[in-house]
């Protein structure tokens, strides 16, 4: 598992949203996240992690607050430059891959961010490389299985060597293998990543850090072994303890 | 397998031949396109009676589908919701064009029947020729040649999300059914009653799944145009294919 080094790519202070006027989905929000962090957002049904995720990546506007992902304030006018640095794997593979092929859906990215060729094509084979699926990538995304849309989602990500990487539900429909070989590869990633999941083994195994939050708050910040040891605090807020603790208490 | 999932196959295996590796294939998608809108006015513009020309014309597709090395029975199955309603333009041409204008033997041929047979033919080639293209070349390469044919960016746009989005209609619809006909195992068909809610549901689902995807695709940098894959070069037998052609359907037109 990776640490985060000194360098700040995520700062967030005081950040409140609301879908509807006076019903606020996220209220007083403050954190900051450095590069190569591995952070676990944790949380029941409805807590808002979802909408969090979405405003990292500008697909909701009109919070309060201040929120700057690498060091650019999130805003219209900086929305194009602050995706060049974020990438976010959606729960459902199959809304994050839409071209003909793995190749193709790959390099999507690279090429509307007007690189040449031969950098789309280095940028493909090492996405490819570092995802382990080289072999699919002329493979057409509705042969894929969901493991392997799974990795080619993220492989898409990759290809744009994001600073920050978010993730909804990743280890959602993968099979042990298909888990664990997501689990390594997540362990060798370089860019900070933000990991929203229900699965609080699979946080245990990722990230080094774990956020919890509740009604739209965050309750708990802290390193991800003492936030999913603590039985009392997890079942406060609507969760119970990983599996592998949780056999240990019974 | 239900109807939808069988067209969703379909479109699969059109996708699959697509992506083969085969010379027809790797020809360049604007020589490809040109070629297949030449073609189609060299047919269409036949005169009606011109029967032979019409016969010789049948030289494009057929050699075609065999250097592309697709299946004509194939090609038929997949257009046949389509062919009977282009071949069936000229049917009622017998009844009204009387005047006998060939005699083979024993065997009259009214100049109806000669020009029924001759648009029965130019709807055949013409849905043949556009299956050629589609078969052996994939969306984002045509939609790319008609970029280069300064097509406006938002119709290809349009017609490349038309491909995209057709898929998620189907799946959704396939999803839907399934989903009815498991808690409606005697039910044959959908009945009238659930038709108003079930096809409200498909439109909701498939704007919310296509919202979603659209997000995917800003995020990943999309600003309004797509980039339609490796730019790729003309080369000598992309040349040759349209010279070949270009001159073949003159020389078919003027000789017969």
């Amino acid at each position: 598992m990776k640490t985060g080094t000194e360098k700040e790519v995520l700062h967030i202070e005081d950040l409140s949203y609301a879908y509807e006027k006076d019903v606020p989905v996220l209220k007083h929000i403050s954190m900051d996240a450095k590069h190569g962090e591995s952070i676990g957002l944790i949380g029941a049904n409805g807590v808002g992690k979802s909408t969090f995720l979405k405003l990292l990546v500008g697909l909701n506007l009109g919070y309060t607050g201040t929120l700057s992902v690498a060091h650019h304030p999130m805003n219209k006018e900086n929305l194009n430059h602050i995706r060049e640095h974020i990438g976010y794997v959606f729960q459902d593979s199959d809304n994050q891959l839409f071209m003909t092929t793995v190749e193709e859906d790959v390099a999507f990215g690279p090429r509307n961010y007007g690189l040449s060729e031969e950098e789309v094509e280095e940028r493909v084979q090492e996405a490819l490389r570092l995802t382990h699926i080289e072999e699919l990538r002329d493979k057409h995304i509705y042969k894929l299985s969901g493991g392997e849309k799974k990795l080619a989602s993220i492989a898409t990500i990759l290809a744009l060597e994001p600073d920050i990487v978010l993730m909804d539900e990743p280890s959602v429909a993968l099979d042990p293998r298909n888990r664990r070989h997501l689990i390594n590869l997540l362990n060798e990633m370089e860019p900070m990543k933000l990991i929203a999941s229900h699965d609080l083994d699979f946080i245990l195994d990722t990230c080094e850090r774990t956020i919890l939050m509740w009604q739209g708050t965050i309750v708990a910040d802290g390193p991800t072994k003492e936030i999913l040891c603590d039985k009392k605090l997890l079942e406060s807020h609507g969760l119970e303890l990983p599996l592998r603790y949780y056999y240990e208490n019974v | 397998m239900s109807g939808i999932e069988k067209q969703l196959r379909e479109i699969d295996k059109l996708n699959t031949l697509q992506q083969r590796d085969q010379w027809m294939n790797r020809r360049h998608p604007l020589v490809k396109l040109c070629l297949t809108v030449v073609y189609i006015i060299f047919v269409v513009s036949c005169h009606k009676y011109q029967l032979s020309t019409m016969v010789m014309l049948a030289v494009y597709p057929f050699m075609m589908f065999n250097f592309a090395d697709l299946s004509l029975k194939d090609a038929i199955y997949r257009m046949r919701l389509i062919l009977p309603i282009v071949m069936a333009v000229g049917i009622f041409n017998p009844f009204m064009d009387r005047e006998v204008v060939m005699e083979l033997g024993n065997i009259t041929l009214t100049g109806g029947v000669i020009s029924m047979i001759t648009l029965m033919l130019k709807g055949l080639y013409a849905v043949l020729s556009a299956y050629l293209l589609i078969a052996t070349t994939t969306i984002e390469d045509i939609c790319f040649a008609l970029r280069r044919l300064h097509m406006p960016k938002i119709l290809v746009t349009v017609i490349l999300l038309i491909d995209r989005y057709i898929y998620i209609l189907g799946q959704e619809a396939e999803r839907i059914m399934t989903a009815y006909q498991l808690r409606a195992p005697s039910q044959k068909g959908i009945h009238y009653k659930a038709w108003g809610p079930l096809v409200g549901q498909w439109l909701i689902r498939s704007m919310e799944r296509a919202q979603v995807v659209y997000e995917s695709m800003t995020l990943r940098g999309y600003r309004g145009e797509f980039s339609y894959g490796k730019k790729r070069k003309l080369t000598a037998p992309d040349f040759l294919l349209l010279t070949v052609w270009l001159v073949a359907f003159v020389v078919i037109r003027k000789g017969f």
